[in-house]
């Protein structure tokens, strides 16, 4: 590099400084100061109005392994997440392949489907506190409309949980059934030409080339849906506040109610922790998953 | 199975998801006009026998829905204001420059992604409460005047602008802010639009960070305003609840009728990096 060019890039340093200063100084205050206090305080015991900090070492960590509530709301969000996952990248992708047919109102169905989306999961989640309704709500009208057994929804412990499920489904199928159809048009349409030419049926063209070609994208949808599946909050805090007995408690309420209820900020920056390695052990899986699935076409 | 019945079959398919995806919508606004026997009414009425206001009369009264929508409109207009220029700015010089420690600050930059405000706030409260942010307007903007994935974002849309048009520039005596106002901006602007609206979307439905900061009346949001707008209400005093929910969730749904191309052309950019 000649003497000239470089001394031309260390004139830019000034504005390349300059332009990223207010980036820095908003995350290194807001984001990435409050991510080193909470592994710092998750070690103390913190008593916010007396302004005290207690050194304690693992007790926090200790406790929550003996926690059973926490335990169970660890528990409830893994099988959050294992069914939720799961669930939407399915449907999504069965009706992303529906919508890769050529029907009439198609924009304005996609549309529908993409709804619940914009719409914020809390207003949302009301909505569907009133469907769930046991006595007049229109789930179990419905089901009493074709004569079967009405079900407790929120009200059982059983049910509960799969209530929520099913809302959360119904909130993020749009998002990922657009990124799969965005997919499938970038599939090249001569390769399902070349392979019905060969004698393939339909059958046979989805699981040899629409899978293997959309690895990338379920990879992503799948992570990036584990990752929200795991900080899961807003409807859980609306359709049941993490009841009845604490049967869709899940970390982020649970994390919640220790720090801005019971006001234990120590213990539920350990929890906080907790939650970070769940996202960390997903991001790192999400890294190695990025490589092995980079397809070409 | 021909051709013709295989798309008969496909759209009936469709047609049925998408009744049951719109029904919680369609039977909230039922809900929200019918007269109260209509709705505990078996069976249900799907049409209401008539359409009454008064849900909306008492949801009306009950909270201040129009201090809500100011304060949501204030926080997204801010957060979104400064993210987009703090994230252009930066999207520019990561792109653009190079300079010592540039990976590292990038990747720290990303890396806040990994850390959301479900994992920091504890400490970040506790940080607000020392600066006396807590309750207050800069309490909810805090961790959302930067936005990472804006500056993401914006550095892959301007690596794609040619470095000639930005030389030229510079020979034509333009300094770098200019240049980035005046001649970068305009050329990504789908980019930033498309961000912008995602940005203000999800600053408008936050719930988990403005209910853990905000405790006035005053400063709650629309999600936070609805939320506990629900809370006193028993078993079957529905009309006016609906008809809460659906004062807050108008505005978007109008502005996602309008506008649904855009708008999920643009959330649809988060799953193509």
């Amino acid at each position: 590099m000649s003497v000239w060019l470089r001394r031309a890039q260390k004139r830019h340093y000034f504005h390349a400084y300059l332009f990223i200063a207010p980036v820095l100084i908003a995350f290194g205050l807001f984001r990435v100061w409050p991510s080193l206090q909470t592994l710092y305080f998750s070690f103390f015991k913190v008593e916010l109005v007396r302004g005290r900090l207690t050194f304690i070492w693992f007790q926090n960590f200790i406790d929550l392994a003996r926690d059973e509530i926490f335990r169970q709301a660890t528990v409830n969000t893994l099988i959050y997440a294992a069914s939720i996952v799961p669930i939407t990248a399915g449907l999504a992708l069965v009706l992303a392949v529906l919508f890769n047919e050529r029907f009439p109102g198609k924009e304005l169905l996609k549309a529908v489907y993409f709804a619940p989306m914009v719409t914020s999961t809390v207003a949302a989640a009301v909505v569907w506190w009133w469907l769930y309704n046991p006595q007049f709500g229109l789930f179990n009208v419905i089901l009493k409309l074709v004569h079967l057994p009405p079900s407790p929804w929120l009200l059982s412990s059983t049910m509960a949980l799969p209530s929520v499920i099913i809302f959360s489904v119904w909130k993020t199928l749009g998002y990922n059934m657009v990124i799969y159809i965005a997919g499938l048009q970038a599939i090249p349409q001569e390769y399902y030409e070349a392979a019905t030419i060969d004698g393939a049926d339909a059958l046979a063209r989805f699981r040899k080339i629409t899978l293997p070609l959309l690895a990338p994208v379920t990879a992503f949808i799948l992570i990036y849906n584990g990752i929200f599946a795991f900080q899961v909050f807003d409807q859980v805090f609306v359709l049941t506040g993490g009841g009845p007995a604490n049967s869709t408690n899940v970390v982020v309420l649970e994390l919640y109610k220790q720090a801005f209820q019971r006001y234990r900020f120590g213990y539920a920056a350990a929890e906080a922790m907790v939650l970070f390695l769940f996202i960390l052990v997903i991001t790192v899986i999400q890294y190695r998953a990025g490589r092995r699935y980079e397809v070409s076409y | 199975m021909g051709r013709r019945t295989w798309r008969l079959i496909v759209f009936l398919v469709v047609v049925l998801g998408a009744i049951i995806m719109i029904l919680p919508f369609y039977w909230m606004v039922v809900t929200s006009v019918s007269p109260s026997p209509d709705i505990i009414a078996f069976p249900p009425k799907w049409i209401p026998s008539q359409i009454v206001w008064d849900h909306f009369k008492e949801a009306w009264e009950r909270a201040p829905w129009l201090v809500y929508y100011k304060n949501s409109l204030v926080v997204a207009t801010i957060s979104v204001g400064c993210s987009m220029l703090f994230g252009l700015f930066a999207g520019y010089a990561f792109a653009v420059y190079r300079f010592p420690l540039q990976t590292p600050l990038f990747l720290l930059t990303l890396g806040t992604l990994m850390v959301p405000v479900q994992v920091t706030s504890v400490a970040l409260y506790v940080f607000l409460a020392k600066l006396r942010w807590v309750d207050t307007y800069l309490g909810i903007l805090a961790p959302n005047f930067a936005s990472a994935f804006a500056v993401f974002l914006t550095r892959q849309a301007v690596q794609t602008v040619p470095v000639d048009l930005i030389d030229a520039a510079r020979i034509d005596g333009a300094g770098e802010i200019r240049i980035v106002l005046r001649v970068v901006a305009p050329l990504i602007k789908p980019v930033l639009a498309a961000v912008a609206m995602l940005l203000f979307l999800s600053s408008w439905n936050d719930f988990l960070w403005p209910v853990i900061v905000i405790n006035s009346e005053g400063l709650r949001t629309l999600p936070v305003g609805i939320a506990l707008f629900k809370d006193p209400y028993g078993n079957i005093n529905y009309g006016p609840l609906m008809a809460g929910t659906v004062i807050s969730v108008a505005p978007m749904l109008v502005a996602y009728a309008f506008s649904q191309r855009f708008m999920i052309r643009g959330i649809a950019l988060t799953g193509l990096k």
